[in-house]
């Protein structure tokens, strides 16, 4: 008998205000004592939902609509409260995702366990505290951090704090809800290499819930992929990377690509998510599936047995198992979708062009006051590269290297300590953007636009795309009337907002999370800029997503004269869109170079150190998709 | 440890601020600033009368002919013996005798109420978050709503018609009936008696402020992950609302309480008016209304103090509960 065994599970949202909507469908699966199973899914996809209420921890306006979640062979759905408090965190207990409030702010760490261990086992007083050492010496946090408070810990030893705390009471089935999203790429390795190995010595089962394909089949032994509510595909791990059944599972796959080869391929997924609160017929991915066939349309797939997995999809179904009259597309592993595609060739050409920003041994030093003494912080420390024309450059470093403000400092929204910075236009001007005052650097701001991280929080909901791309149109182009009109239909259609007439109109919160950051970079394009520094522009996208974004920063700098300096932590997206790259740690460049020749020989330890932090699953792996040339 | 000196040294050097603005803004307008003072109050033809002017230069520590450094350390040294020199209203009473009659009739009315309003508030308040959207909470939420958007001070009149006029239940003025102050059984239950009305519409109007601000951040600090967490570990309900969403919600409250208690040294001006209770709220109305300059700025003073001490307050008890408010902020 398996440890969990989810049947027919369905959690029905019903808000006043909005239309009801079933965001976990009759979803059914079970977790072996001492297995770990992945959950993918994009955001929406009800992976949450899920995991709240297989703690039983759904609120209102959510319910548990339906089905059962057997836990040792009993319905956790049916029990009361005081019926559940004996399985609660002594049987299944739980990291949530890495956000920082998972601790009470106001309470020692110590007594934070303590209540977790009082209730649910007979230790008391000392044994309790030796026991709290033993958690923290398996997490490998000092001792002298039990008494702390949550706030005088950092990120990462909070995260390891929580996983501490879930695994107090030797519990049986641990639920990890994407438990390091939103911490450092080096730090993530460290908490999920903690997480592996207390997990093969002590057996307890992971549901372990991520978007982030690259960490859950690196650890998992088998994964389901969610969809639209539903599970699409059930799988062994090593199985599933060869041969995805579901298109999605493809799609998923096929974002990630080998770094080191000579053409890096990627694929995506248009479209976006349906809306689960409408009538829906038929495949809910078949509106973004490039296999889909007339059947898929009208015929929603059940999840049914295949090849020794489960997969919801008519035409892998069809695929193994062919019906008279019914043609369905070759079987292939790879998502027959669009690509984008990244070669080393073009790398070697864009290195050659002129250098037009020179960064000339940079520094920057923040003076803090602490009552009456002063202490310096070198934020930046003698730095200098170029960025050359038609290029796009990457700076790559962990939180604190320094590449913030570095990109701050280009943007002329801060002044270098020492050094300068010079900023040669295209028509001739050599600037130095240190020394510019408003005016100056007005006028500068029209030649340099940033696209930020958060494509949610930056742009104002209450005005129109229309609006809000007509601003800098009118400040730095000056432009109005049907000129005006004309010109944010081009933006719009830049960005593959087509039509546009449909788009100008709307909302940013009408947009998926992809469409708002083309919004965004139509907003950056708007005064013409001939560079656009983005910092992170695609961490806070789905995976299936952000290849759409690279691939369209990519082309515009194909297509027009702009640069790109792109800011980020992740190696990976880094090879994908730039030509060159330049690792900053502790304010330093400690490695800079043809984006491929880092990636395959790098020289720095902290540049090892980086790509090592890098979920590479398909290292060892032959895959079509990504192999290159 | 730091983090109390640090407090207690922004206390002192906000208090000297006070004080010597307090000395400094009347010399800074041209002439003698008694005398100006003095004609603004009355009037431009008024006649000086030297014994009025002459209260006034004590009260600014102002002997003529002195310099200004000399004037400033009489002042604070008369500040420190409690000399705010003489009020025109009770002439010749010294002020500080007057501010010390009217002060326990405030702090006990304006003070008592606060505090169980404080309780009251607050308890329903988290209660009414810990149900929220039962029938419970929509009634507290409401109520306290729609008696919130009332003016207390016409509340108050209300009430003194109803019960005072009408049905005659209660006095409708004073502090206590004609007989001596004093602490004997008779006089307290008398002063009690009389403090029936006023208080209930303190008591009426001062706990919604406590309710909705307590209910709005505990909803908010129930959807914390921690209190999540405290779920999922199977903590007990009553403690989860106790322990971890009220005691969290708690801490802006605990500034809000210490702030009125503060201002509370200013009285309640409109509802002491309204049942002409004896208490500083009163007295600073009457203060007003015969321009006894001495008194006004003495209980300006008081008042400043007050809200210094209870800020003050406010930062120990803070970072006695929230250990995240004591790191010093390098």
């Amino acid at each position: 008998m398996a440890l969990l065994e989810v049947n027919n599970l369905s959690v029905r949202y019903e808000p006043k205000l909005h239309r009801p909507l079933t965001a976990v469908d009759d979803v059914s699966f079970s977790i072996a004592e001492g297995e770990f199973v992945g959950l993918i899914g994009e955001s929406g996809s009800g992976k949450s939902t899920l995991a709240n209420a297989l703690l039983r921890l759904t609120e209102r306006p959510a319910r548990i609509s339906g089905g059962s979640i057997a836990f040792d062979g009993r319905d956790l759905v049916t029990m009361n409260e005081d019926e559940l408090r004996p399985y609660r965190w002594r049987d299944i207990s739980t990291v949530f995702q890495s956000s920082m409030n998972a601790l009470n702010p106001v309470v020692r760490v110590i007594d934070q366990f303590r209540d977790a261990i009082e209730l649910h086992s007979d230790l008391r007083g000392d044994a309790v505290v030796d026991r709290v050492k033993q958690l923290f010496g398996m997490v490998m946090i000092e001792e002298k951090f039990i008494t702390a408070y949550p706030h005088e810990l950092s990120g990462g030893m909070k995260q390891r704090v929580n996983l501490a705390l879930a695994l107090a009471n030797k519990p049986r089935f641990v639920l990890l809800d994407e438990p390091t999203t939103g911490l450092d790429v080096v730090v993530q390795r460290s908490i999920l290499e903690a997480v592996r190995t207390l997990q093969a010595e002590q057996h307890f089962a992971v549901l372990f819930i991520s978007h982030d394909m690259g960490t859950v089949l690196d650890l998992s032994d088998r994964i389901l992929v969610m969809y639209a509510g539903r599970i699409v595909e059930e799988h062994d791990s090593a199985d599933l990377m060869r041969n995805p059944l579901h298109p999605y599972s493809k799609g998923l796959m096929g974002s990630y690509g080998d770094p080191r080869a000579q053409t890096v391929r990627i694929t995506y997924v248009p479209g976006r998510p349906p809306d689960l609160s409408a009538e829906l017929t038929g495949c809910r991915f078949a509106p973004r599936c490039p296999e889909r066939i007339e059947r898929c349309l009208s015929v929603d797939p059940e999840l049914l047995p295949l090849d020794g997995a489960r997969v919801a999809c008519h035409v892998a179904q069809l695929q193994a198992h062919p019906e008279p009259g019914v043609t369905v597309p070759p079987r292939s592993p790879a998502f027959a979708g669009p690509e984008f595609v990244k070669s080393d060739d073009e790398s070697k050409q864009a290195l050659a062009q002129e250098a037009f920003v020179s960064v000339d041994g940079v520094s920057k030093v923040f003076r803090t006051r602490n009552g009456m003494k002063f202490a310096d912080f070198t934020a930046i420390d003698d730095v200098s590269f170029d960025l050359r024309r038609g290029a796009v450059t990457a700076l790559v470093g962990q939180s604190g290297s320094g590449k913030s403000t570095l990109a701050r400092m280009i943007t002329g929204v801060e002044k270098p300590t020492s050094g300068t910075i010079t900023f040669h236009s295209l028509d001739g001007e050599a600037l130095e953007v240190g020394g510019m005052r408003s005016g100056a650097l007005r006028d500068y701001r029209k030649r340099v636009q940033m696209v930020f991280q958060d494509p949610y929080s930056s742009l104002n909901p209450t005005k129109t795309l229309g609006y809000i791309l007509s601003r800098p149109l009118r400040n730095f182009g000056r432009l109005s009337g049907a000129e005006l009109t004309k010109r944010v239909d081009e933006l719009l259609e830049i960005v593959a907002l087509t039509p546009a007439s449909r788009f100008r109109n709307r909302y940013a919160y009408e947009l998926s999370g992809g469409q708002r950051q083309r919004v965004v970079i139509a907003r950056a394009l708007a005064s013409n800029p001939e560079l656009i520094v983005a910092d992170e522009p695609i961490s806070s996208l789905d995976v299936s997503i952000r290849a759409e974004i690279l691939e369209l920063l990519h082309n515009l700098v194909q297509d027009s004269d702009v640069s790109i300096l792109y800011i980020t932590h992740d190696l990976l997206s880094a090879r994908m869109l730039a030509d060159e790259v330049i690792v900053l740690s502790g304010g330093r460049v400690v490695e800079q170079g043809r984006a491929l020749q880092v990636i395959r020989d790098p020289q720095d330890a902290y540049t090892r150190k980086l790509l090592d932090a890098i979920p590479n699953p398909f290292a060892d792996l032959d895959r079509p998709a990504a192999a290159g040339e | 440890m730091r983090y109390f000196l640090r407090r207690i040294g922004f206390f002192i050097a906000t208090l000297w601020a006070a004080v010597t603005l307090n000395f400094i803004i009347p010399r800074l307008q041209p002439g003698d600033p008694a005398e100006i003072m003095f004609k603004k109050l009355q009037g431009k033809d008024a006649e000086l009368d030297p014994a009025k002017i002459e209260a006034l230069r004590a009260m600014l520590g102002d002997p003529a002919g002195a310099n200004l450094w000399d004037q400033y350390w009489n002042y604070l040294g008369s500040l420190a013996r409690g000399d705010f020199g003489i009020s025109y209203t009770y002439f010749p009473y010294e002020v500080k005798t007057v501010i010390g009659v009217a002060l326990p009739w405030t702090l006990v009315l304006v003070g008592v109420t606060l505090i169980i309003s404080f309780v009251v508030g607050t308890l329903l308040g988290a209660f009414a978050a810990w149900r929220r959207n039962s029938r419970f909470d929509s009634f507290v939420t409401l109520g306290s709503t729609f008696i919130g958007t009332l003016p207390s001070f016409w509340l108050a009149l209300l009430i003194l018609f109803a019960f005072g006029y009408v049905l005659g239940w209660f006095p409708t003025a004073g502090g206590y009936d004609a007989s001596t102050p004093g602490w004997n059984g008779e006089f307290l239950a008398d002063a009690l008696y009389h403090s029936v009305l006023p208080a209930s519409v303190l008591l009426i109007t001062g706990p919604i402020g406590w309710i909705l601000g307590m209910r709005n951040t505990m909803i908010m600090n129930l959807g914390e992950d921690y209190v999540r967490l405290a779920r999922a570990k199977g903590v007990p309900d009553a403690q989860i609302a106790l322990r971890y969403a009220a005691r969290n919600a708690l801490l802006p409250s605990i500034t809000g309480l210490a702030l009125a208690l503060g201002s509370m040294l200013g009285g309640q001006i409109l509802i002491e008016q309204v049942f002409d209770y004896p208490g500083l709220g009163r007295l600073t109305a009457q203060a007003i209304d015969n321009k006894d300059y001495p008194l006004l700025q003495a209980l300006l003073l008081f008042t400043i103090v007050g809200v210094l001490v209870a800020n003050l307050i406010a930062d120990v008890l803070y970072g006695i509960l929230d250990p995240r408010a004591r790191k010093v902020t390098s």
